[in-house]
């Protein structure tokens, strides 16, 4: 057991760490709320993005679809149909549906891995970092009672 | 604009850290040894590892949504 001639601390800089653990626990908590809000709105916008593209691809390809069949009708009376505009505009369509699931499967992944440390992170904040504020103002507690014992006989 | 989650957590951690070493300029007792190898260094240790985490997650939050800003 420590002796109070082995106590050698300054109470005000405790206090101090202590409130500053307290206010890094809330800090914390909200960073951890921001962070978890912004995976959430990148998979949100993601899959809004997907949505408007699926959406075009398939206007994309009833306008490729019209335009070929027009173009066959044109072939038949002895013209010749273009539809490499459309054909084009449907890749495309095609290529940034591709992209964006790429992407989402990669979030998908990437969030999927961070719960864990975010979890025990928590954790930390809502189990430990209690624990440790309420350790540290017992010393302090300790130390004040210790030192009010010392005065009458010094 | 406000900053990143991740800049806050680093900043917060900045803090902390330094009041750790300002309390420990005058505690240099047992509590002292124990408190740091009880919470302290667990509490730095996990804190920075989901820093890290948080830090490389949202790096390919941003690269997901300028990729895919057509």
């Amino acid at each position: 057991m420590t002796g109070v001639a082995d106590i050698h601390a300054d109470i005000d800089a405790l206090r101090e760490l202590a409130d500053a653990l307290t206010r890094f626990r809330h800090g914390q908590r909200e960073v951890a709320d921001r962070g978890d809000h912004e995976i959430e709105a990148t998979r949100a916008s993601l899959e809004t993005k997907a949505s408007r593209w699926r959406s075009l691809l398939v206007r994309r390809q009833a306008a490729l679809n019209a335009c070929q069949m027009s173009a066959a009708r044109d072939a038949g009376a002895g013209a010749a149909g273009d539809c490499h505009a459309e054909q084009a505009a449907v890749r495309e369509a095609q290529e940034r549906l591709v992209r964006i699931r790429r992407w989402q499967q990669r979030v998908d992944e990437e969030a999927g891995a961070f719960r864990g440390t975010a979890g025990r992170f928590r954790d930390l904040l809502d189990l430990d970092l209690p624990r440790a504020e309420h350790h540290l103002r017992a010393v302090i507690a300790g130390l004040e009672a210790s030192r009010r014992l010392r005065v009458p006989g010094t | 604009m406000p900053d990143r989650p991740d800049e806050d957590a680093e900043r917060l951690l900045r803090v902390i850290e330094a009041a750790w070493h300002q309390a420990q300029q005058d505690w240099r007792d047992d509590m002292a040894g124990r408190f740091d190898r009880v919470h302290w260094a667990p509490v730095i240790a996990e804190s920075r590892l989901y820093l890290r985490a948080l830090r490389e997650c949202l790096d390919i939050m941003n690269t997901a949504e300028r990729d895919t800003d057509f």
